[in-house]
């Protein structure tokens, strides 16, 4: 009976979802269409930081990498569309595996600082590449047809999201309940222990890095259609915040508060189209208020409100502070 | 060729004291508290600011502004303790540091609706108008000496400090151990916001050092925290001579690759540093060997 209205409210909401391109004004489809893709970057995220455990800083520059993938194939190398997407969203797994690869050595802060210099490099590049990248200015990212569907640019695209957010939401349902997912979860409560039930740390932590940059750059890819515009901009420590704070705010370790969260962080966005200065202010704010007086997020919200809400809580324990070589602590 | 060499060298070390003492007050805190804290770029950022406000906008002199800038900053890291590590101390500590995050945006939308918009570059008027000395065939602004003597008296302080005086060395047992250090009655709590504060305080000094040679902007923070980092893997992370030492190399290092190979590469060789250091050697260069403990 549980799975059943589970099932039931999942499937209302989809087929609303779905009726949103008749039903409303063209401002809010597209403020719906960035919220599908929100939710793909908060999924990814929430594997690699809430189920994995592993902090890194490179989500951002895997959602730009994904749009100027997407955007620079079609542009230099003239391939279409509905190749562009999935090619750019493998290039991005692809470079996910390699800056996954320091992890294998490095843990806690040292992993931090090293994706943390390789999203400021990427940012980098993408300014001073002028030749390749178009440099600051950006570039403009053709508008994909949707040939024979009796689909206009925004509509498909609006179509193409949602099918992509319902996709990546189950698979992400999946792995969690599976071998990988529990492996995941044993990998981020202690490296140790996990060793010791023969989990390959290596081959996990790996897969952790190429999925979330998967749906990263999945994302990315959309977002460029979307926008048919790319530029650094976008693709900053900033965002990085703002995808931080998607999954903080919506609950870490939760698939229905990465969903939750990227909605509530897109709205706040859209709903007070501030000054770069307050948004910062707000969303770091927003992040600090979150982590110490919100802990579990408000996925505890949703939970305690829906009985019929069966998702296993997989909580970040104070395990995974083991992960960070609390050095000065105890004596040897 | 040899004064170019030597050009390149000096200006280096010059930048490099400034990363030096960023990364010193980053070291610091991580000691004791085994807390990267993000925010520390944006603590130097506003450390220039303040200095900014009271030097050019109320017109104070200069060894004033530097005093209240840095009184400023100490309350600044005080807060940040208070805020973003007190509440956190039981959390896990990937917590702590996506607060620190933050709070280090919430700074930086603070400098920006305050001191002006994105772009907006805000000169530093120099504090000395000497003409630059002329050694041999090298030239040198009084700047870059105030820099580079200011920064060496500030290590040489530091040093002194925590080895002499008695808040230095609780600081030192704190970091050691911190419930061997509650057991012979130091306050550890108290210790951690002072140790937050020092951290900040050489932050901001830094920041205030370095604001007449460069200009002020809401972004420098996060560009000088990722030099800070190299700085501080160069040296091995929680290794305070190794951290001065890193942040001299790091500043002669890209200076050095700017000049001889390519331009670009003073900007993007911190990032090569951190990325090349922690894969190949994540113990630093000037750091004990680390052990892992399970």
């Amino acid at each position: 009976v549980q799975l059943g209205s589970r099932l039931a409210i999942l499937l209302g909401l989809i087929i609303g979802l779905a009726l949103v391109p008749w039903l409303l004004n063209p401002y809010l489809v597209f403020v719906t269409n960035l919220a599908f893709i929100y939710a793909i970057l908060a999924l990814g995220l929430n594997l690699l930081l809430g189920y994995t455990g592993q902090f890194a800083f490179a989500n951002a520059a895997f959602f730009g990498i994904g749009a100027y993938a997407a955007g620079l194939l079609q542009v230099k190398l003239g391939i279409s569309f509905c190749l562009a997407l999935p090619g750019a969203a493998l290039l991005t797994a692809a470079i996910g595996v390699v800056v996954g690869l320091p992890a294998l050595r490095l843990s806690g802060m040292y992993l931090a600082l090293v994706t943390l210099a390789f999203a400021q490099f990427t940012q980098w590049v993408m300014i001073h590449w002028d030749s390749f990248t178009f440099g600051a200015g950006g570039f403009k990212s053709p508008a994909p047809s949707f040939g024979p569907l009796p689909l206009g640019t925004e509509q498909g695209m609006y179509y193409l999201s949602l099918v992509a957010a319902v996709a990546l939401t189950i698979l992400t349902w999946n792995i969690t309940r599976s071998r990988i997912g529990r492996a995941f979860v044993a990998i981020r409560d202690s490296e140790v222990a996990a060793q010791a039930l023969a989990i390959d740390l290596a081959a996990y932590k790996t897969m952790a890095f190429a999925l979330s940059a998967f749906y990263a750059g999945m994302a990315g890819a959309l977002y460029s259609a979307v926008l048919r515009f790319v530029a650094p901009e976008g693709f900053d420590l900033f965002q990085m915040v703002l995808h931080f704070s998607m999954v903080v705010v919506g609950g870490l370790a939760s698939i229905a508060g990465s969903i939750l969260g990227a909605a509530l962080i897109l709205a706040l966005q859209e709903a007070l189209r501030m000054v770069k200065g307050i948004q910062e202010i707000l969303f770091g704010g927003l992040l600090m208020v979150a982590i110490v007086f919100l802990p579990d997020g408000l996925f505890s919200f949703l939970r305690s409100l829906l009985s019929a809400w069966g998702e296993p809580l997989h909580r970040p324990t104070g395990a995974t502070r083991a992960l960070w070589g609390k050095m000065h602590d105890d004596p040897p | 060729m040899g004064s170019m060499f030597l050009y390149l060298v000096l200006s280096g070390l010059t930048n490099g004291s400034l990363y030096a003492l960023l990364a010193l007050g980053l070291v610091i805190i991580y000691k004791a508290t085994t807390v990267v804290n993000f925010a520390h770029g944006e603590v130097f950022m506003m450390g220039g600011f303040f200095a900014y406000t009271f030097y050019v906008l109320l017109g104070l002199a200069y060894p004033a502004s530097l005093l209240l800038a840095v009184a400023l900053s100490l309350l600044l890291g005080m807060v940040t303790e208070r805020l973003a590590y007190r509440p956190l101390i039981k959390a896990s500590a990937i917590s702590m540091v996506l607060a620190s995050v933050g709070f280090s945006f919430v700074l930086r939308g603070v400098a920006r609706v305050t001191w002006g918009g994105k772009g907006d570059f805000i000169p530093f008027p120099p504090i000395f108008s000497y003409d630059p000395i002329v050694l041999g065939s090298l030239l040198i602004t009084p700047q870059q000496l105030i820099i580079l003597s200011g920064a060496l008296m500030c290590m040489g302080v530091f040093a002194a400090f925590f080895r002499w005086t008695k808040l230095g060395k609780m600081m030192q047992a704190t970091a050691e151990n911190q419930r061997a250090a509650a057991l012979v009655g130091i306050r550890v709590e108290r210790v951690f916001a002072i140790i937050w504060g020092v951290g900040a305080c050489v932050g901001a000094l830094a920041g205030v050092l370095m604001a007449p040679v460069t200009l002020l902007y809401p972004d420098i923070g996060a560009t000088l925290l990722v030099k800070a980092f190299a700085s501080a893997v160069l040296g091995g992370f929680g290794n305070l001579p190794g951290a001065a030492l890193g942040g001299l190399s790091m500043g002669v290092i890209e200076n050095l690759a700017g000049g001889y190979l390519h331009t670009s590469l003073v900007d993007i060789s911190a990032f090569l540093v951190i990325m090349l250091v922690l894969v190949v050697r994540p113990t630093g260069f000037f750091g004990a060997k680390a052990v892992r403990k399970v």
